[in-house]
């Protein structure tokens, strides 16, 4: 590293002005991948945090939660086959239009109707876990309604439930989650399951991961902005291999010269690494900076999700990429031939 | 220490034909001698000079370096060599042009991986200790060549070749230089090879020796 810190230090103003482009580069692939986080638990928090590992669904519903229809008067023979309730709760989703004490404002949220002292039921964040039928948890963010406990949410033309409780991180579909009691109900979408399922063949069992794409537009969403990041990933590795390979030509002869000295390929190659992942380290720390800036600029609402941890990832990807981009000059650094140091045998 | 090249021939095939930049040309160099290699454009200075060097094997013949012949070594074998046992100037100094004069010299022995620092008595040998921490861009022609010529000592070699080392100088300049260059090689005792077009120089080197057409006259 002797001679890559040295060119580093001296050439400054090229590896700055590449360091910048890795540095936006990288900013963008950290908020599409919060955007792609945040909007992933916007649609399907409820889902991913699901206090189950496995979900029984009927056969014909091809993995769609939504398409599966499961009568009622199946509950206890499901539920028991599952080792009972402590085991397994059965659920039903259903996408609903509420006013809140009988306001004029139309807000859409998700009812997840399940055994009320069930598996399913989340802790509660704030407020009393529901005891009557009328009585429901609802997701934290529908405080940014306006729905403050002891609130009356009126669904269809007879029901209304009354808010007790409030609980965290449970949307589903872009919309806040409801828990009610699913007394009376004709039919449920699934029989939730804590460790393994067991069925007679007759319903299939399915992981969660296979439910979260069942849910409408989760995989579509998930898939465009993650062709995105894929394609940040492929300019940031392009950009510098184009970078060193220019750099790498224009550094020939001094490459002959230092060969001639006596410096190995192995040498060089180790300066030219080791300069790529230096410049990919620092613009990254200094991207986590700039897209933590960014983020606490954007408004509460937006779903937007970044921690440290998820963006490790993508930091690794981009460091790999970008060494992998730099493996194009490595061939130009071998192949250089220490005679090109004298004149007249070389060209 | 001797530098024997043997029945040296360097053939470069083009197509049918063969060409011979070097024909049968044999030399040798003891330590304390200075040689100068001239002759007209084309005749095959630097080919010789570059596979005394080892940068460059010949077809055929010998290249005994203390009697070793280097001439059928692997190249990181002859890399070794090179860093060990020989010292370049080139033409253009070609200096590093993102080091500092002390780390010009400090490189070889990074490259080396040997520890003693002699670097600094090199440069205030040579008259340059007060631009140490100069870039090469900041220094004049004679300067430069003067640290090329301090870093082909760095790694105290016993062979030190020079590749038209005043081509890029005035005379009063060139001459400084491989007045310089010759001293040093009479002093540490070291065999040294220079070539050049430059007729004013030739006084400093005890052999000159001409090449006409690939052959030693
Ligand atoms: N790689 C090569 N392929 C074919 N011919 C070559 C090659 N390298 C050198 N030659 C030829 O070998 C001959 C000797 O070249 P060399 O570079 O040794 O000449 P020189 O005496 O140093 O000339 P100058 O004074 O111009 O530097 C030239 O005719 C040159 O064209
Ligand atoms: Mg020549």
């Amino acid at each position: 590293m002797f001679l890559a810190i040295r060119e580093l230090l001296f050439a400054k103003t090229k590896y700055i002005l590449i360091g910048l482009i890795m540095v936006l580069t990288a900013s963008l692939i950290f908020i599409i991948s919060g955007l792609a986080q945040g909007l992933s638990s916007d649609n399907a928090s409820a889902i991913q945090d699901l206090q189950a590992d496995a979900l029984i669904i009927e056969e014909e519903a091809e993995g769609e939660i939504g398409n599966s229809f499961i009568p009622a008067d199946e509950r206890e023979k499901m539920i028991e086959a599952q080792g009972g309730n402590n085991n397994a709760s059965t659920l039903a989703i259903r996408m609903m239009n509420t006013t809140i004490n009988d306001a004029d404002q139309q807000i859409d949220i998700a009812l997840f109707a399940t055994e009320r002292n069930g598996i399913l039921m989340p802790d509660v964040a704030e407020g009393m876990f529901p005891q009557k039928a009328d009585e429901v948890l609802a997701d934290a963010t529908l405080k940014q309604e306006g729905v403050r406990l002891g609130d009356q949410l009126q669904v269809e033309e007879n029901t209304s439930y009354t808010v007790t409780g409030f609980t965290a991180d449970q949307r589903y579909s872009h919309t806040p989650v409801v828990f009610i009691s699913n007394d009376e109900l004709e039919q449920f979408n699934a029989v939730a399951v804590q460790g393994e399922a067991n069925t007679d063949g007759s319903y299939e069992v399915i992981t969660k991961e296979t439910a979260l794409n069942g849910i409408p537009s989760y995989s579509q969403e998930q898939a465009s902005l993650n062709m995105m990041i894929i394609f940040l990933y492929v300019i940031a590795a392009f950009v510098l291999a184009v970078f060193f390979y220019v750099m790498t030509l224009q550094k020939r002869e001094q490459f002959g010269v230092l060969k001639a000295l006596g410096a190995k390929s192995m040498y060089l190659i180790r300066g030219l690494i080791g300069q790529v992942i230096l410049l990919s380290l620092i613009s990254i720390s200094i991207a986590v900076v700039v897209t933590f800036g960014i983020g606490a600029l954007f408004p509460a609402d937006m779903p937007f999700t970044l921690e440290l941890e998820t963006m490790l990832q993508p930091a690794i990807i981009i460091i790999v990429v970008s060494t992998i981009g730099a493996i194009v000059s490595l061939y130009q650094v071998i192949q250089i031939d220490p005679i090109e140091a004298i004149e007249g045998a070389a060209y | 220490m001797t530098l024997i090249l043997d029945h040296i021939t360097k053939a470069y095939t083009d197509g049918p034909n063969e060409f011979k930049a070097l024909d049968n040309a044999s030399l040798e160099v003891k330590a304390g001698e200075f040689i100068a290699i001239v002759g007209p454009s084309g005749s095959g200075k630097s080919t010789m000079l570059s596979i005394a060097g080892a940068l460059l094997s010949p077809t055929s013949g010998k290249v005994l370096l203390d009697g070793e012949n280097i001439a059928g070594l692997s190249s990181k074998e002859v890399t070794k060599r090179r860093l060990d046992k020989i010292g370049f100037v080139f033409q253009a100094a070609h200096l590093v042009p993102y080091l500092k004069v002390k780390d010009q010299l400090n490189i070889i022995q990074v490259l080396a991986k040997k520890g003693k620092k002699h670097g600094n008595d090199l440069l205030a040998h040579f008259g340059l200790k007060h631009r140490m921490n100069n870039f090469p861009n900041e220094l004049s022609g004679g300067e430069r060549q003067r640290v090329a010529i301090a870093r082909a000592l760095m790694n105290d070699p016993q062979l030190i070749l020079a590749d038209e080392p005043t081509a890029s100088l005035d005379s009063k300049r060139g001459q400084e230089v491989v007045k310089l260059l010759a001293d040093e090689i009479k002093n540490r005792n070291k065999a040294g090879i220079m070539v050049t077009h430059d007729e004013r120089v030739l006084s400093f080197a005890d052999h000159i020796v001409t090449i006409r057409d690939g052959k030693i006259e």
